[in-house]
């Protein structure tokens, strides 16, 4: 494989300190909740089980080693062959950002950890944890919009980019494009 | 006015004869009141047109309203979502009549980069409003929009029987920044 980055290259077998200690408390603390890992690579993950998710996501955020305060990013993956939807959150420590022993400790010196979650495609549904980070309201709107999760347990979840009768969720694998949308061609023009 | 002998001198300096459709649309493109609306990256250029270094109000259409019942022309600025077609064809139906659309940018002409995997974006508002000027660009710089404004107004007064020479007689102006 070609080389593309010094600094990418020499952290890609090593395991991940954040992602490597945020598993040790998860399997410490909730045995059972964790279903696949990955601590090594460019972007280590831990995917828990969508019953555990939001004990999952209270025990990294109010840890004092992890302090994961902030939920940077929600999105959704469509595998289509698995005939399942994925939640990816992302999440990032604020409170930890500033010291420079804990940022030392991170291949790409900042305190990521990515948490994920698969559900199956015909129930999609994910519990909320817009009452554990505020932040991930909009991002879940999103990523119910666009990839058609559906979280559960959280106040109102209707679209936040689309029009709110716009067919389907964009994003998955075997949406159609409509021809029109309210007499308005989407389809491209031919030849294109 | 010819020179008349019967005619009082004084009445000779204060009366003008012309004809009210010249007379009406050299108002109108003189004095076109531009939307203070838009909706992408084209609206920076649109604003930039507007500011102190290419001083839209050179040309009479620098006066932008932040409503459409006191605007006249519509500068479409930027990306046409469906979401947002809706809301500008309502914006056009509120502008009082006689209004003009200017396309601005290559998304609003045609669909630009998201015409074909851009399922949200409108291949062109002339689908939604009627255009009179379209301005290709991405974006288009500000002396770029100038041009198109000066076209209209060229099509204004061409549409009331005048002739270019008695719009601008200035054609260092015309052209772009003085």
């Amino acid at each position: 494989m070609a080389k593309t980055s010094p600094a990418g290259d020499a952290s890609t077998n090593e395991a991940d300190p954040i992602t490597k200690a945020a598993l040790d408390l998860i399997q410490r603390e909730l045995p059972d909740a964790v279903v696949a890992s990955e601590s090594g690579g460019k972007h280590p993950w831990i995917r828990v089980k969508p019953e555990s998710l939001r004990a999952v996501a209270r025990l990294v955020r109010d840890d004092e080693g992890l302090a994961m305060d902030c939920c940077h990013l929600v999105s959704g993956v469509d595998w289509q062959a698995d005939d399942e939807l994925e939640a990816v959150y992302h999440l990032c420590s604020y409170a930890k950002k500033p010291d420079a022993e804990y940022r030392k400790r991170t291949p790409k010196n900042d305190p990521w950890l990515c948490i994920k979650v698969r559900v199956p495609r015909g129930a999609p549904d994910v519990p909320t944890v817009m009452d554990i980070w505020t932040g991930a309201d909009w991002h879940e709107r999103e990523t119910f919009d666009l990839v058609g999760i559906r979280f559960t347990g959280r106040k109102e979840l209707r679209r936040i980019l689309l029009p709110e009768d716009w067919p389907g969720h964009p994003l998955r694998k075997d949406w159609v494009t409509p021809a029109t949308y309210h007499g308005v061609p989407i389809v491209p023009p031919e030849g294109l | 006015m010819p020179d008349d002998l019967y005619l009082d001198p004084e009445l000779q300096q204060s009366v003008i004869l012309t004809k009210v459709d010249w007379l009406k649309d050299w108002g109108r493109r003189n004095a076109l009141w531009p939307m203070a609306f838009g909706l992408a990256c084209c609206a920076m250029e649109m604003m930039a047109t507007a500011a102190t270094k290419y001083d839209l109000d050179r040309f009479g259409a620098g006066v932008f309203r932040a409503s459409p019942r006191q605007s006249d022309l519509m500068i479409v600025a930027g990306t046409v979502t469906h979401k947002m077609a809706p809301r500008v064809r309502r914006l056009y139906d509120q502008m009082p009549d006689p209004k003009y659309v200017i396309a601005m940018g290559a998304c609003t002409v045609g669909g630009g980069p998201y015409v074909k995997y851009g399922y949200h974006v409108v291949q062109g508002v002339d689908l939604v409003v009627p255009v009179d000027i379209y301005l290709p660009g991405c974006p288009p710089r500000p002396e770029a929009l100038i041009d198109a404004i000066r076209k209209l107004q060229f099509r204004i007064a061409e549409r009331g029987g005048g002739t270019l020479t008695q719009i601008d007689p200035r054609p260092a102006l015309a052209s772009g920044v003085a």
